[in-house]
């Protein structure tokens, strides 16, 4: 789905930060919209925390920087990060260049599946909530 | 015959006495990670001579190698002939943007630094749960990384003064804006002038900060004398400590790397160095150390405009902590922590910190 300029697929959930999550079986997958991506620039480094490490609904547990932003990623669910895309290590542009595909970011273990309906979905929710962002980063 | 730039009105017998060896380009860390020989000192004092002869212009043609220096000093330390490259290069930056010839980044933080208190244009600083703007001893300055992004040693710093029953407060603080002289520009006054009302209100006879960019703007440029004269010393947090007995020690192998603006602009190498000493005995040094310790990469405004070539030098950097088996990286700079974290790989398994932030956590896991 469009909204504007950007892509934003409708059969993703977003957490309010502009980060995707897509249910993989018993894990959920997550990276940078395309809207985050396009306002945050060439990104240059994306913190890749050690697997195993406790993620909290809604607490910061990782970084990602282009040259003078600064992001940071919030849990969107209750879990244990799994596993993390180490290619972004070396190239973190992936994100950019395709940030709902090679460019995904971290994989959570949830404790709860079910938390993942709180997340913003579905076409109409999302549409409002990026015009919404859209009109309050444009001021 | 008058000079058309001041770089040259200022700087032409040092730029003509370049003689051309390359002992810059071997510790340049922009060419290090370029590969780039108009990139290093001696490229950039070509060029410079170019400009003097009239054989080319200043112009947007040149922002790529004039504003692509970390201002780390290196090349200045290891020049025979005695050039000043990082003092030539701010100047000459500073003809640049007169002429209208500016990086974006850099015209950017200009801006940004007009507009708001701090270089990345935030709203609201971490809160380090501390009272600010009290009467106390001393006046703890965190500086705009460390406010906005190396939170966790920038608190872990206050804990550790907490421990030593420091009296310091924290003031309401605006970014010292001494940066703005690296990249062009001047230091905005309104900023200065904030830092300087806010820490005489406090009544502290000094003012400790772990920013050596923000010691090194305090305690030279003009426009922070201020202090001096109405007796505030100005100092780094490893002069503040080096004499505490903090009573832990780790058996870890640990390194020390050398901010540029501590080391090579200030002269502060033993300080730190007493003090890591004391906390690890199995202390070593990398294979540049001191006045020749390589450059994070950080500095200069490169970080900002450079990012990636920023990280690809603090890579440069970490390849030596490997060499020498170090499990514990110390500096004493958020920003160096920042972009040496940055760039730490994940099979790289030592841990980053400022020393204040480790000396911190073992007190912590001593109680």
């Amino acid at each position: 789905m469009k909204i504007h300029q950007y892509n934003m697929p409708d059969d993703l959930s977003y957490e309010e930060n502009h980060f995707w999550v897509k249910e993989e079986g018993d894990l959920i997958v997550m990276g940078m919209d395309d809207f985050a991506q396009v306002m945050a620039g060439e990104i240059v480094y994306v913190q890749l925390p050690d697997e195993g490490k406790r993620i909290k609904l809604g607490k910061k547990f990782a970084k990602v920087e282009s040259g003078k932003w600064l992001g940071k990623v919030f849990g969107p669910v209750n879990g244990e990060l799994v596993a993390v895309n180490e290619e972004l290590e070396t190239n973190p542009g992936l994100i950019n260049d395709d940030c709902y595909g090679k460019g995904w970011m971290y994989k959570i273990k949830p404790d709860d599946p079910g938390e993942v309906a709180n997340l913003i979905r579905g076409p109409e929710a999302v549409e409002k909530w990026v015009l919404a962002d859209i009109e309050k980063y444009a001021e | 015959m008058k000079s058309k730039y001041e770089f040259e009105a200022k700087y032409r017998e040092q730029i003509l006495q370049c003689s051309k060896c390359g002992f810059c380009q071997a510790v340049c860390p922009v060419y290090g990670s370029t590969l780039r020989p108009a990139y290093n000192a001696r490229g950039k004092m070509l060029l410079l001579k170019e400009v003097m002869d009239g054989h080319i212009e200043l112009n947007d043609e040149l922002i790529e190698t004039l504003f692509q220096c970390t201002t780390c000093a290196s090349c200045f330390e290891n020049c025979p002939s005695g050039v000043n490259v990082p003092e030539i290069i701010k100047e000459v930056r500073k003809d640049m943007v007169n002429i209208g010839s500016c990086h974006p980044a850099f015209t950017g933080m200009n801006e940004v630094l007009q507009k708001h208190t701090n270089i990345y244009a935030e709203d609201e600083p971490e809160d380090f749960e501390r009272e600010r703007n009290k009467k106390a001893e001393y006046v703890f300055f965190i500086g705009c990384v460390g406010s906005y992004r190396e939170d966790e040693p920038a608190l872990a710093v206050l804990d550790l003064l907490d421990r030593l029953e420091v009296d310091y407060t924290l003031i309401d603080e605006v970014c010292c804006s001494g940066v703005l002289e690296d990249v062009g520009f001047q230091i905005n006054e309104n900023l200065s002038r904030q830092n300087i009302e806010r820490i005489l209100a406090t009544g502290a006879r000094g003012v400790i900060t772990s920013c050596p960019y923000c010691f090194r703007t305090f305690s030279n440029k003009p426009q922070y004398a201020e202090l001096g004269e109405k007796g505030v010393r100005i100092m780094h947090v490893t002069q503040f400590l080096k004499d505490f007995d903090f009573g832990v020690k780790t058996d870890k192998r640990v390194t020390y790397h050398d901010p540029c603006d501590l080391g090579r602009h200030c002269g502060i190498y033993e300080e730190p160095r007493q003090i890591i000493r004391g906390i690890a005995p199995d202390f070593v040094e990398m294979r540049h150390h001191h006045a020749e310790a390589l450059c994070c990469g950080a500095g200069g405004g490169v970080r900002g405009a450079y990012p990636k070539n920023s990280i690809a030098m603090a890579r440069r950097r970490l390849q030596e902590v490997e060499e020498v088996g170090a499990e514990v990286v110390l500096t004493e700079c958020n920003s160096c922590v920042h972009n040496l974290s940055n760039a730490k790989l994940r099979k790289q398994k030592f841990r980053i910190y400022n020393t204040t932030q480790f000396i911190n956590e073992l007190m912590e896991d001593a109680e």
